[in-house]
């Protein structure tokens, strides 16, 4: 058994929440964001995370249930991609639908079928036409890979979905404008991780999660993804449109598997 | 795995038959308390099928008899006595040797898990000798150790079925020779890819239609003694090992030990707090006895005391309620290829047992679905969840 697999197998006991895990991946991106924003930056970023909180906190009280942390990884994610001509009612507004709409009305994380902070970003930037996503930048890139790794190898972002993203959106480009210069990964990086990979999005088997990222990569470039301006956005709503046809990629995974198993007995 | 054999015996005071192996069945004792019985002597037989009848581990003195919830078995306890005298009898036909002389019950049925019926053919038959769990003896060892008795048995398995007898084993040289109606399953590497699952799921998927039955090696080294001296032999080779174990190592003893005479003297000095496992504490079950299918004895330490209730943060007290399956990769990995774990958790995490069933649940024991627990995000335990939509598929049919 490889050294990877046996932290795979071991996992961590049960009762412990990931979103721990979550928070840690998200945090570098998040402060390098805020070094480049200065002062707008670190309101966006108040803002998003009061936002989220307090629902949490409202839905926690209302249902006598434990509240979770996720809103705080909701809020990081949602403030990188947020640009700083953003008042901060307009952002709080936003991330009020997202979480409420995307996760809380559900029963909180995992229980809904899109990722939040997706819903979030759809909502900031289809409400107010002035808004344009923030292209988060190259370092804001190279920051998110540390913690890319950390949720790979603790198989909470699948490897596949990512490769197949990436496969999904090299081939699309390649094909309608022939030539990929391989700056335009970069602004795709930080949204591949943590909008299109969440696994609550996600499909949930193996076959499953090929098509599926193979299905968001394609969206990606078909929503402008090889353009840095439209790049944030493009991944938004590639994963909101992927997202939901994640349940039906499983269950057409599904039938093709009964179908094999029937004819093998 | 540990490459030898055990060099040592730890024969228990007092060993038993308990409920928890005997799933479905309800008594009708033949023995009763303060009797003497010889070692392969008959003690109980299944009040619904009469024919199949539960054997004595060792010889001694019946200390206790005792009914679980609606008249099931609760356990029938044995004292060891000096004398060590057995039924001999030369067995002619398998089957009724099987049946009466208590190896019939080593035989599970996939689907469902019950003892099969004393007249059924099923379309093959498992030898599980493959541990999920890595501290477990290695079955090559225990075989090897016995001679030929393994080979035997299974050349007897073949009259029961007309289908094969398929090895369930690791990697390596094959424990039995192969031919047409013996055949090896190897195992994958992952602990998913060696339950007893994973072999039915490969080499004869019970998830729509037949029936196969499993049985452990241990078993079918019983069964091969049986027909060849006519003596009853329940010995067990385990495996002593947790966080207390002075000297982890593999033992002989017998089916249905009392763990805390083989764990006498083994407990690390100073600590309290001891709890004995049948298995290990995520796959097996917090004991008095020894388990049928329980190759492991786990000295384990008493947990550390659960967190206080949940507080929200404004300090309100909160109940703790359902809590989501988040499906990450690494759930893939607990169950055999081909079952998909995520969907397959929430169908029996709500109870759609038509879905778990189209999912391919019916290959799937409790053991098999033991894996999953320690890796979801929810804590529940999949393994009653399972029982549940078995038991509802099985009154359907």
């Amino acid at each position: 058994m490889s050294r990877l697999s046996r932290f795979r197998a071991v996992g961590w006991p049960a009762h412990t929440h990931p979103s721990s895990l979550w928070l840690i991946a998200a945090t570098p991106p998040a402060a390098v964001a805020l070094a480049q924003g200065g002062g707008p930056a670190a309101v966006t970023l108040l803002t998003a995370l009061v936002t989220a909180l307090a629902w949490e906190q409202i839905f926690a009280t209302l249902r006598h249930r434990p509240p979770s942390a996720h809103g705080a990884v909701t809020a990081l994610v949602v403030a990188v991609l947020t640009p700083l001509n953003v008042a901060a009612w307009e952002l709080g507004l936003a991330v009020s639908l997202g979480v409420v709409l995307a996760e809380l009305v559900f029963g909180g994380r995992g229980f809904g079928f899109v990722s939040t902070p997706a819903a979030c970003l759809a909502f900031l930037g289809f409400s107010f036409p002035h808004v344009q996503l923030a292209d988060p930048g190259a370092w804001v890139a190279v920051a998110s890979l540390p913690g890319a790794a950390l949720l790979l190898v603790a198989g909470l972002v699948s490897w596949r979905v990512l490769s197949a993203a990436a496969a999904g959106f090299a081939v699309t480009a390649l094909l309608t404008t022939g030539v990929l210069p391989p700056g335009v990964f970069v602004p795709l990086t930080f949204g591949a991780v943590f909008l299109l990979a969440d696994p609550v999005g996600a499909s949930a088997t193996n076959p499953g999660r090929w098509l599926y990222g193979l299905l968001a990569g394609f969206l990606v470039a078909l929503f402008g993804g090889f353009d840095g301006e439209t790049a944030p956005i493009a991944v938004v709503l590639a994963t909101l449109l992927a997202n939901t046809f994640a349940p039906l990629i499983d269950q057409i995974v599904i039938a093709v598997e009964v179908g094999r198993r029937r004819r093998r007995v | 795995m540990t490459a030898e054999a055990a060099h040592e015996t730890r024969m228990p005071e007092r060993v038993a038959l308990t409920g928890a192996d005997c799933p479905g069945v309800r008594p009708r004792f033949a023995v009763e308390q303060g009797q003497r019985v010889a070692r392969g002597e008959t003690v109980f037989v299944d009040r619904a099928r009469p024919e199949i009848a539960f054997a004595a581990p060792m010889a001694g003195t019946v200390a206790r008899v005792e009914y679980g919830p609606r008249r099931t078995l609760g356990s029938l306890v044995i004292a060891r006595e000096e004398r060590d005298d057995a039924v001999t009898k030369r067995p002619e036909d398998v089957r009724a040797a099987l049946l009466a002389r208590g190896l019939w019950p080593a035989f599970r049925t996939r689907p469902f898990g019950r003892i099969p019926d004393p007249d059924a053919v099923p379309d093959a038959i498992f030898v599980i000798a493959c541990e999920p769990d890595p501290a477990a003896p290695d079955p090559a060892a225990v075989i090897t150790q016995a001679g030929d008795t393994f080979a035997r048995g299974l050349k007897h398995l073949t009259r029961l079925t007309e289908g094969p007898v398929w090895v369930c084993q690791h990697p390596g040289a094959n424990l039995a020779p192969v031919s047409d109606r013996v055949r090896v399953s190897d195992s994958g590497r992952r602990p998913a890819e060696r339950t007893a699952a994973a072999h039915v799921h490969r080499c004869r998927s019970v998830a729509d239609t037949g029936t196969v039955w499993t049985v452990g090696y241990q078993d079918v080294m019983s069964v091969g003694a049986l027909m060849e001296t006519g003596r009853f032999d329940a010995t067990r080779t385990v495996m002593l090992t947790g966080p207390l174990a002075r000297r982890p190592r593999a033992i002989q003893t017998v089916a249905g030990a009392d763990l805390r005479d083989l764990s006498a003297g083994e407990v690390t000095l100073g600590v309290r707090g001891l709890r004995l496992f049948s298995g290990t504490p995520s796959a097996g079950r917090q004991a008095a006895w020894l388990g049928r299918d329980h190759r492991i004895v786990t000295l384990d330490a008493t947990p550390p005391r659960r967190r206080p209730a949940h507080r929200t943060w404004l300090g309100l007290r909160a109940e703790t309620g359902p809590r989501p399956i988040i499906p990450s990769d690494r759930l893939d990995h607990a169950l055999p290829r081909g079952i998909y774990a995520a969907p397959l958790m929430r169908a029996l995490a709500v109870g759609d047992a038509e879905t778990a069933e189209r999912l391919g649940c019916l290959d799937l024991l409790e053991d098999d679905v033991a894996l999953l627990s320690p890796l979801c995000t929810s804590g529940a335990d999949y393994r009653p969840l399972l029982r549940r939509v078995l038991d509802e598929l099985e009154e359907a049919r």
